[in-house]
């Protein structure tokens, strides 16, 4: 058994959802939430990252009823053929959209702050290799580098937070905007979220035992308050003019930009930046490797690389690269795709939760 | 057996080499013959211990007798197959006229300097002996610290040309049967003309053998080995090399030093913090600097980045080019430094210092950041010096990486080796252990360190078969 073979543990496993749970939503996000829902924006994630623990309950649940068995397996075992591919194909649909997305807004970004004469296959040269090598060499590997960036992930992001709270320098005013428009906004910004979908892909490479079930909600759950958090200190420290800046952790960074005797510490949040999307799309890499060998049994694991290379480049080069495409893709197209993982995953999930309970009443 | 026709049998097998030595003496019809290589034998021994008492005996001449007579403790009866190589491993073969099999007797004698501190690893604190190129010194350095009937000292051979002797050991209540095993295995499966060095055996018995990573510990201090056969590793000993290997092999090792174990621990733990700081300087440090000053200008506050545009402006070449051009230019100087007769040595640093530093400078061809950059990150390389090969490469790798991708790619680049390094798991031990997979008990030595007192487990990130070293009653 070689290393790229073998599964993550419980601690691997928490860091990785930790770490994707901030996908998309620490740079264009809040300042979209603000456009949407104004002050009450800071309610967004704290909703949908309610349902998204909800989706990591069920998790915890499938994966207690059936420890060793895939995803693919289970819902094969109950469902038939037809619908595991359907349901595997729309996973590998959501998660290159995911991939692309936040390859532009990570590529609009940089391109604007700090690769002023850099094009796009500079970054290309810059992600490609480097996710391909994490998602190639197995999800046991990026759990082991994951969790060797996890200190430096964490102190980063906490120093962070204790640095853009010292830019808040007034209340804003609440109630601006009513229930309705928090929803809508929600429901438009939904495709930042559902993640958690990643741990059902790889669920039957995910080995935890009895009592670690809590490392992975406590650190989902950290995850989760982190980021909402930085949209809240975001939307505080501009307030009214959140909507004009569209890279929220900078933002929050470069507010305070000198520090004591730190000199510039913007620099700081853009390493976090490049640390997370790395990570990000190296694991959306690996969940569409995963969905396509559950679709395609037969093909070798580097053509599903292969295919994901060849259609992220079609897409990051024919549907965006600029901001406001970005966002309407984003905004308009994506959320539909949301459905797999708020919809039909948790559904298959209660179904197959109720089957256990017919057994029971059945013996 | 006619013995001189035997004699000059042997003698021809090796070629008539000149130290090929033969000695004839007949007594009561029996003829005596003597053969072994001058070059490695004791003559002494061979003329007080063996000759004159078989010249000076008067009793019937057979083996059993000669046994008795022969002053010398290693004595075997050997078939005529086993002739040659018993000779080429010091031994004294006796003919008898009268018998079909050979007397061999060990005598195996040659200089060899005694153990001294090495000088790849000087220590402030403790031992300061070092291994030698003599096997038997080696084990005796070893045995030294262990009263144990547990320590085991196995021995294997390998080279075909060579027959080197290579020795395993280990203590048999506390390293992993599996680990010894595929040890074996590995050895015994070499198929090679010679071993001259233990590094030999490097990349013959890794796992990954193209890898840049060291994936076998080395040290020349036997207390070093010893205390790491304490943690469960197998020593390998190779005759004619001071180094000695241990396996399996982490990245930690080469960020311990052996002056952490003889000094105050919260001390240490500041040493291995300024030396995991070295290291990062060493490998990211000048390209780092390429890639704000290429990619992210903007990012630098404006007081730094004024005093660098001061500093550079004169300079014709790109960044990249110069920082190329003083890296390239250290290295010829190492390499100079090292071949050269310690008496030219002087001169080089000045040459290099002085007239190509400072000389480079006032003419403008460099800047002095360029320089202070470089010697900072070279200086840096030996803060871990068991590892500067692989972060010399790695400075050139992410220099490159910085000066054409800027920050994403350095980081991009930092991922990317990491992930390599982490994929790689020698006899069952993880690379980067115990950081990743992170082992809580295992960190008690890792980056920072507890006192001894507290250190009751042995590693638990490769096997061994006995994980308590203390008990609370023993503190």
């Amino acid at each position: 058994m070689t290393v790229k073979d073998k599964s993550v543990n419980a601690w691997q496993t928490g860091i990785l959802l930790f770490i994707l749970l901030f996908a998309n939503k620490i740079l264009v996000l809040p300042s979209l939430l603000y456009d949407g829902a104004k002050v009450e924006a800071f309610f967004i994630p704290i909703i949908l990252f309610s349902l998204e623990l909800g989706v990591l309950f069920l998790f915890y649940k499938v994966k207690t009823k059936f420890p060793t068995q895939s995803f693919a397996e289970i819902v094969k075992n109950h469902f038939g053929k037809v619908v595991t591919y359907v349901i595997f194909i729309l996973i590998m649909v959501f998660f290159i959209c995911k991939a692309v997305l936040l390859y532009n807004i990570t590529y609009i970004f940089f391109r604007n702050l700090i690769y002023k004469e850099a094009n796009n296959i500079l970054f290309l040269f810059c992600f490609l290799p480097v996710i391909n090598h994490l998602a190639i060499s197995g999800l046991r590997v990026m759990g082991r580098t994951a969790q060797l960036f996890f200190p430096v992930i964490v102190v980063i992001t906490l120093f962070c937070i204790v640095v853009g709270f010292f830019g808040i320098e007034s209340m804003p005013l609440f109630f601006e905007s009513s229930f309705s428009d928090v929803m809508l906004t929600a429901l438009r910004h939904i495709s930042s979220f559902g993640d958690v979908l990643v741990l059902f892909v790889f669920m039957d490479k995910i080995q935890i035992k009895k009592g670690q079930w809590k490392i992975l909600f406590s650190l989902a759950g950290s995850a989760m308050i982190v980021v909402t958090i930085i949209t809240v200190v975001f939307i505080f420290s501009y307030t009214y003019t959140s909507f004009m800046h569209p890279y929220a952790l900078f933002e929050i960074m470069s507010y305070v930009k000198e520090y004591g005797g730190l000199g510039r510490i913007d620099i700081i949040s853009m390493i976090l930046i490049i640390i997370y999307t790395y990570f990000h799309l190296a694991i959306y890499l690996k969940a569409f490797m995963a969905s396509f060998s559950v679709v395609f049994r037969k093909i070798d694991e580097i053509y599903s690389v292969l295919t994901f290379n060849f259609l992220f480049l079609i897409f990051i080069n024919f549907l965006v690269l600029n901001l406001e495409k970005a966002v309407f893709y984003g905004e308009d197209i994506l959320p539909f795709f949301s459905v797999i993982s708020f919809i039909i995953v948790p559904v298959v999930c209660l179904v197959l939760l109720c089957f256990k309970h017919r057994k029971k009443r059945g013996d | 057996m006619e013995v001189k026709k035997e004699i000059d049998k042997f003698k021809k097998q090796l070629h008539n080499s000149i130290d090929v030595t033969s000695r004839e003496m007949a007594k009561n019809d029996v003829y005596v013959g003597f053969v072994y290589l001058k070059s490695i034998t004791d003559n002494l021994i061979f003329s007080t211990a063996i000759y004159d008492p078989i010249l000076k005996f008067q009793g019937d001449l057979t083996f059993d007798n000669l046994s008795q007579i022969i002053k010398c403790n290693d004595v075997s009866v050997v078939k005529e197959d086993d002739v040659i190589s018993k000779i080429l491993k010091g031994s004294v073969i006796i003919l008898l006229s009268n018998s079909e099999e050979f007397l061999a007797i060990d005598i195996l004698k040659f200089n060899m300097r005694t153990p001294s501190e090495p000088p790849t690893s000087p220590v402030i604190m403790g031992p300061r002996e070092g291994f030698t190129e003599d096997l038997k010194t080696n084990i005796t350095l070893i045995r030294r610290r262990f009263c144990s009937q547990q320590l085991v000292f196995e021995q294997a051979m390998v080279g075909e040309e060579t027959q080197t002797q290579v020795v395993l050991a280990y203590l048999n209540d506390v390293a992993d049967k599996k680990i010894v095993k595929e040890i074996k295995n590995k050895l015994s499966k070499i198929k090679i003309d010679g071993i001259v060095d233990s590094y030999y055996l490097l990349s013959l018995l890794s796992n990954r053998p193209n890898s840049l990573l060291k994936q076998i510990g080395n040290s020349e201090k036997p207390d070093i080995v010893a205390a790491k056969m304490l943690e469960g590793r197998v020593a390998v000993i190779v005759d004619n090399s001071p180094i000695v290997l241990t396996i399996p092999f982490v990245f930690l090792e080469d960020l311990q030093n052996s002056n952490d174990y003889y000094t105050n621990y919260i001390y240490s733990g500041f040493l291995r913090v300024i030396r995991l700081i070295g290291l990062l300087i060493a490998v990211v440090g000048p390209g780092t600097y390429i890639a704000l000053q290429l990619f992210h200008y903007n990012v630098l506050p404006i007081k730094y980045l004024i005093t660098i545009a001061d500093a550079t402006q004169q300079v014709p070449f790109t960044p990249f080019i110069e920082i190329l051009f003083i890296s390239l230019l250290f290295q010829i100087l190492y390499e100079v430094s090292l071949r050269l007769p310690s008496y030219l040595g002087l001169a080089t640093s000045i040459v290099g210092a002085l007239i190509l530093g400072d000389t480079g400078v006032k003419a403008g061809l460099i800047s002095p950041p360029s320089v202070i950059v470089v010697a900072i990150a070279k200086i840096a390389l030996y803060t871990v010096p068991e590892q500067s090969a692989q972060i010399n490469v790695l400075q050139f790798i992410f220099l490159i990486i910085g000066a054409s991708l800027g920050l994403l790619g350095l980081i991009g680049g930092t991922i990317y080796f990491l992930a390599y390094a982490n994929s790689i798991e020698n006899y069952g031990a993880p690379y980067l252990a115990p950081f990743s997979p992170f082992i809580l008990s295992d960190n008690k030595d890792g980056i920072l360190k507890v006192p001894l007192s507290d250190m009751k487990n042995r590693p638990r990130f490769f096997k061994n078969s006995n994980k308590d070293r203390m008990n609370d009653s023993e503190r």
